[in-house]
């Protein structure tokens, strides 16, 4: 089985190639923002080197959300385009899950977190591999208040802005090594893969992207003011 | 702050002044009426920021990026945006939160979206002072 991945929803645009067992291809590009140019170049050398074929591929999976909304509309509309050419199923991937995946041995809680300006993060937490809470949008003191007196590995593009507050609220909070910190496309690739075994699988039409909008109560706050 | 400009040029020369406090991530809303002279005005940061290019009203594109100059510069016309939920608006943070600076003519349009630290100004005829009087204010 192959199953093809892409996540283009955070800072890295990413894509692999994994057999159910073994990863056989990954590019991870964490240079400027500019997926929409990037990951095609990306996808044809992935093919190129593993010496595969795009028809090859099984399923065709995507980190649906959270994240930049151009960037997980670029991710999802890219796999849609191969899956529909090709008749193939998709998965759908949530960015916050294939975050966590890699880091499921971690004996406390795993809670990645992604800017999601206006003072709101984009956040689940997980454990052993066991998902804690939904995906959701949030203000980062109204997490911190959530973990207090737990252990926590942090991870995630919001990592970066954040981790003088974070340190502030929890000066025991260990953050993920730089490898584990982002997104990687292989990691969408083995949380499909448990979603194909449970039969989770879409049509190329069935796959969306999954957006968090920020509270209403922010944009009609905005509203009221001129 | 309010400034008085006699004609686009003026309107440039100003805009280039106020250039000089903008950085990385800044927003500018740009509000006034059909030839006032918003389109001017980002010309004048664009000659500031060294863009040898073409600025030209962004209406139909909605947004034109200019690259190649000191900073990205990300130029909007939200004219067309005026009933848009703000959902449909979503796309636009990458640039309002990104690493250049947003012009954005008719913002008034998007304001709901507009972050915190946005700087507004406002350019406004005077019939009674000549047809290329102009007042530029600065909020």
């Amino acid at each position: 089985m192959l199953i093809f991945g892409i996540d283009t929803c955070c800072s890295a645009a990413t894509s692999a190639i994994f057999d159910g067992e073994k990863l056989l291809a990954q590019t991870v590009i964490n240079h400027k923002k500019t997926h929409s140019q990037k990951i095609m170049p990306q996808i044809e050398s992935l093919f190129s080197l593993s010496e595969l074929n795009v028809s090859d591929i099984d399923y065709f999976a995507a980190a649906v959300g959270p994240g930049s909304f151009t960037g997980v509309r670029i991710g999802v509309a890219t796999v849609k385009g191969m899956a529909q050419a090709l008749n193939k199923p998709c998965v759908s991937v949530s960015t916050l899950e294939a975050l966590a995946y890699p880091l499921s041995s971690f004996s406390g809680i795993v809670c990645p977190i992604l800017d999601a300006r206006r003072e709101q993060v984009y956040n689940a937490k997980f454990k052993s591999g066991e998902r804690l809470c939904p995906d959701r949008a949030l203000a980062l003191s109204e997490l911190l208040d959530e973990l207090k007196g737990e252990k926590v590995i942090f991870l995630g593009d919001g990592v970066f802005p954040y981790k003088d507050e974070i340190l502030k609220a929890m000066p025991d909070a260990v953050f993920a090594p730089a490898t584990l910190k982002m997104n990687i496309a292989g990691s969408v690739c083995e949380v499909a893969y448990e979603k194909i075994m449970k039969g989770e699988i879409l049509s190329a039409k069935e796959l969306t992207p999954s957006y968090i909008r920020l509270s209403q109560a922010e944009q009609s706050a905005k509203d009221g003011e001129i | 702050m309010k400034y008085i400009s006699f004609g686009p040029n003026d309107t440039k020369n100003i805009a280039k002044e106020i250039a000089s406090s903008l950085k990385e991530g800044s927003v500018v809303a740009l509000s006034g009426e059909l030839g006032a002279g918003k389109t001017a005005f980002v010309r004048g940061v664009a000659d500031y920021f060294e863009f040898s290019g073409d600025v030209t009203s962004p209406t139909f594109t909605l947004v034109n990026e200019y690259d190649g100059a000191k900073l990205p510069l990300y130029h909007f016309d939200a004219y067309r945006l005026e009933n848009a939920n703000t959902d449909e608006l979503d796309w636009i943070d990458d640039y309002l939160f990104g690493e250049g600076v947003c012009l954005i003519e008719w913002a008034e349009f998007i304001n709901p979206i507009l972050p915190k630290d946005t700087l507004y100004i406002e350019i406004s005829k005077d019939a009674t002072k000549g047809d290329d009087y102009r007042e530029i204010l600065v909020k």
